[in-house]
């Protein structure tokens, strides 16, 4: 648990200290991240070894007290924050053309770093309340960075976030009036099917999709992800999204009474279909490099909240792992994909998705990572995405009566197909290539073409991962 | 524990032109030399490695190499008889194909992302040729889609550019369709390899509605890169890709990916009892002929020497399947047989396309008058690829033909002897014209643009050696293979091995 801690306290230190000092220094805050990512995976070491661990902060046991739990999956997800922080401080820190290279954009990415980890570790209503706030705030502040031009879609996101935040704490106010504990393994234990339940869990649900943009309460996602400075939307869409579908996923599969959580399970799995098709369609059409980047996002949480509500639904514990691999694989996919999206966009002075003509000549390596991130949202094998699909859809071949939701699969690859592609077609169009305003910066480019590269290289662990996802899901 | 060599092997046919292919990609575009090193060194050691799995094969060794990927589906790279067909007609027109190119694009920018490219292709083709189980062929399907698409749009004009994204559609559409079919395959019986007979028999009675629907998905998927109607469209509109790549698309990599696939769907994975069983062969069937005589049809229409060669692979490809879908075992080998053949005559038919366009911007059927005086030695490999293509013995397409009927008369349906009639005479009404042409017809006061490459001269200095030898290659090859066919060298004997093998069970 120390070392768990550990990966929380660097980023949070580092950036108080950053603040304190009013230095903007890169390196500080790149040495705090690689500290945390090795802190974070002796965490996920021991934790595999040893079992799931449990501290009670300031030594108060529940329900006075809140604690921390560290499980395998919130340490793989430590593992999993610190490398996509650390992939895109090495962005930030190198690109010439990113917005963010000496700006509060350090100290914030270390609190909101640190606000994230505090929110895998809880196992708590109220704490994740305060993690929610933090993370939302620290979220608005680096989608300011990106200059007045941003502060319209800045403003949406902040009110927006709080409304979700108010929903979400009058649920939890609900439940702790019904229970008096806000712990989640104690309320498991005591939920009732009654009318204050159902409101409070509702509500809470309403607050975390808000807050997860999941359709159809989206809309304030694509332009504070498109509008933020580029190493900012990697994080947004990597891992500020995730947070909040983390406890929407906790807790319908731990609190909520099993027949309410089935036909919420429904319901959430239609909101997926209709998050695939919808963002997909948006995507497709869209003028602009980011914002097609963002409603991709939109589509691709999408599948999430289809295996989410899928897996209430049929009360399937296979899809556990099928919801946990698309998070994981969307999240490098899309660092990948806003950095070269970012990159180009900088490099050829233009927004438009039109100033990517030619690009495969102009900026090779940011097209090509734009193009292997994007084989992993399409679900190419043997990349991530593919896996995720892949365990996404055995189960729903299982009896003709599910083929419907494999159908919606389908169409959701086939949009997600004609938007990646119609970046790359045009980037092979050799007739009038887009001149670059500046000099392409090489290793910001290949820095962008990591992640993707990850997200393809899970192919080699996939069979280990897959099993041991089933293993510490269920 | 070392792995044994055999293990490896398959694994080192792949790699023999991915390594090469990426260590291309790096290369400046004035390297000329280092290109070409990699390139040919890449296909000789490909040629070595399949020449010693051939010869393994004969000696009863089983190459085959196994990574865990996921649960109940590992990837598998392994030699069967089948596979090393089509792994040995890849890597040896890959072979004459990659000096074609060279030739072809001497002086062309982009040549390293050419060749990078036409290297990771082909390392996919074969990688699907050698996959030994359906998730491994999904994989190798998908990437050969990715590999090909900067090949098609190389050109970057917009009229590539549209063919691009039509292939892309159709393409990645039915690739999507082959996820499905597989994953569904994979729910009710996992991927175990490739057996010959099909592994899916004792599923049959309780699953008849996920069969027959994995079964429509993946023949669907598969139809399209195999350009049944009416998923066919994309492939005349590829024909904008340079000429090499044309040769490649239509005689190995693309389309014969597809057939090949359905050729593995029907034998090794539902086994032919199975799709009599559930009565899906009749339908297949159908679509096979509609698209031998449609492609006929569309082919007769065309104006340009491309175009009717692209609507001939449709309607020819398409023998494969229908061979299949006889479900008979001398349709099998017909089909199989020509597999080979078509890859062996249509790919000297491009290179002569090609051969044309580059030396005298011949494009256009009328413009071929006369043009066997001033080129006689691509207008006899033309003449070769066309009277294959028709059937005349002994060119390597009688052959196919002739298992084919066999196969129709054993299975019982007549009617598939008038289509191979009618589709024989289509074949004779699009093709003689252009043999007449060709020979017969007064040639022009001068060429549309004589670029005089080679000497300028009719004979061995036609065009560039780069371009011509490989065509009389591939063209003694299609003529060798149909004199020879009785021998124990010839593709017919190695197709009735394969079929041996699969009908014993």
């Amino acid at each position: 648990m120390t070392l768990a801690l550990m990966s929380l306290l660097l980023p949070l230190a580092s950036a108080l200290v950053l603040l304190v000092l009013r230095a903007r220094s890169p390196v500080l805050m790149i040495l705090a991240t690689l500290g945390s990512l090795i802190a974070a995976a002796g965490a996920l070491y021991q934790v595999v070894d040893g079992g799931e661990q449990l501290l009670a902060l300031g030594g108060w046991e529940p329900p006075l007290g809140i604690r921390f739990r560290l499980t395998p999956l919130s340490g793989l997800l430590l593992v999993f924050t610190a490398l996509i922080h650390l992939l895109v401080a090495f962005y930030a820190a190198a690109s010439r053309h990113s917005q963010t290279r000496h700006t509060d954009y350090w100290p914030l990415s270390g609190l909101l770093h640190a606000s994230l980890v505090a929110l895998w570790l809880s196992n708590d209503l109220f704490n994740w309340y305060v993690t929610l706030e933090l993370l939302g705030l620290v979220a608005v502040a680096l989608v300011t960075l990106a200059g007045p031009k941003a502060y319209r879609a800045a403003m949406r996101y902040l009110i927006l976030s709080l409304v979700a935040s108010l929903f979400y704490l009058l649920g939890v106010a609900l439940l702790y009036g019904r229970y008096g504990v806000l712990d989640v393994a104690l309320l498991a234990s005591l939920t009732e099917a009654d009318a204050t339940t159902h409101t409070a869990l509702l509500l809470m649900t309403l607050g975390l999709m808000l807050k997860a943009a999941l359709w159809p309460l989206h809309l304030w996602l694509p332009p504070a992800h498109a509008g933020a400075p580029t190493a900012v939307s990697a994080l947004l869409s990597a891992l500020v999204v995730k947070g909040p579908l983390f406890i929407l996923w906790l807790i319908w599969s731990e609190i909520a009474p099993p027949a309410l959580a089935r036909d919420m399970g429904f319901i959430m799995a239609l909101a997926g279909v209709a998050a695939l098709l919808s963002g997909g369609w948006s995507a497709m059409r869209t003028p602009y490099i980011k914002t097609l980047v963002a409603y991709s996002t939109v589509a691709q949480l999408g599948y999430a909240l289809m295996a989410l509500g899928l897996l209430l639904y049929w009360e399937l514990p296979e899809l556990h792992v099928a919801l946990w691999l698309f998070v994981l694989s969307h999240g490098l996919a899309k660092v990948s994909m806003f950095l070269a999206a970012g990159e180009m966009q900088a490099t050829l002075g233009s927004k438009r998705i039109s100033a990517l003509t030619g690009a495969t000549q102009t900026m090779p390596v940011a097209m090509f990572a734009f193009a292997v991130a994007g084989g992993s949202l399409i679900g190419l094998p043997p990349s991530g995405g593919f896996l995720a699909k892949w365990l996404l859809l055995q189960p729903l071949f299982a009896e003709p009566a599910n083929w419907f939701w494999a159908f919606a699969v389908l169409l959701g690859t086939l949009a997600s197909a004609v938007y990646v592609f119609r970046v790359v077609a045009l980037a092979f169009d050799r007739a009038k290539p887009t001149r670059p305003d500046f000099d392409p910066h090489v290793l910001a480019q290949w820095l962008a073409l990591i992640p993707a590269l990850l997200v393809w290289g899970m192919a080699l662990v996939s069979q280990p991962l897959i099993l041991w996802l089933t293993g510490v899901t269920h | 524990m070392a792995p044994e060599w055999t293990q490896l092997l398959p694994v080192a046919v792949v790699l023999s032109s991915l390594v090469p292919g990426l260590l291309i990609f790096t290369l400046r575009e004035h390297q000329v030399g280092l290109r070409t090193a990699l390139n040919l060194g890449g296909v000789l050691l490909k040629l070595l490695l399949v020449g010693l799995m051939l010869w393994g094969v004969s000696q009863g060794l089983s190459f085959r190499f196994a990574l865990p990927f996921i649960p109940g589906g590992e990837l598998v790279l392994q030699g069967d008889a089948l596979s090393l067909q089509f792994v040995a007609l890849s890597s040896i027109l890959w072979a004459a194909t990659t000096l074609y190119a060279i030739g072809y694009l001497e002086g062309a920018p982009l040549r390293s992302r050419f060749f990078g490219y036409f290297s990771l292709c082909v390392s996919a083709t074969v990688g699907l040729a050698l996959a030994g189980n359906l998730v491994t062929f999904l994989l190798f399907y998908e990437l050969l889609t990715l590999a090909t698409f900067p090949l098609v749009v190389h050109r970057g004009t917009p009229e590539a550019l549209r063919a691009g994204r039509m292939y892309l559609a159709y393409t990645l559409g039915g690739g999507a369709l082959v996820l499905m079919g597989a994953a569904l395959l994979h729910l009710l019986a996992g991927s175990p390899d490739f057996t010959p007979g099909g592994y899916l028999a004792p599923l049959v009675d309780d699953n008849r509605a996920g069969l027959t629907l994995a079964f429509a998905l993946l023949i669907a998927g598969l139809g399209v890169k195999a350009a049944l109607i009416p998923l066919h469209s994309w492939l005349p509109k590829a024909m904008v890709a340079p000429a090499p790549v044309s040769a490649l698309l239509h005689a190995v990599a693309v389309v014969k990916a597809g057939a090949f696939g359905i050729v593995r769907v029907v034998y090794d994975v539902f086994g032919v009892e199975p799709v009599a069983l559930l009565q899906l062969n009749e339908p297949l069937l159908w679509l096979a002929a509609a698209t031998i005589i449609y492609g006929s049809l569309k082919a007769l229409q065309q104006r340009e020497i491309k175009k009717r060669l692209a609507f001939s692979t449709v309607s020819q490809v398409s023998y494969i399947t229908l061979g299949v879908a006889l479900l008979g075992p001398i349709g099998a080998i017909g089909a199989l047989v020509h597999l080979v053949h078509q890859g062996l005559m249509k790919i000297t038919l491009f290179f002569c396309a090609g051969n044309f366009a580059e030396t005298l911007h011949v494009h256009r059927i009328r413009e071929m008058d006369g043009i066997g005086r001033r080129m006689p030695l691509t207008m006899a490999a033309f003449t070769v690829g066309a009277l294959g293509m028709m059937g005349v013995p002994p060119i390597a397409g009688f052959i196919s033909k002739w298992y084919l009927g066999l196969g129709a008369l054993e299975t019982e349906y007549y009617w598939v002897l008038g289509v191979l009639v009618a589709s024989g005479l289509l074949n004779a009404a699009y093709f003689l014209p252009m043999v007449y042409r060709g020979w017969f017809a007064p040639p022009p006061e001068h060429w549309p643009e004589d670029t005089g490459l080679g000497g300028g001269r009719g004979g061995i200095r036609e065009t560039h050696w780069m371009l011509l030898w490989p065509t009389l290659f591939t063209a003694a090859l299609a003529l060798l293979a149909g004199i020879l066919a009785s021998t124990g060298i010839s593709p017919l004997a190695w197709a009735e091995l394969i079929v041996a093998r699969e009908f014993e069970s």
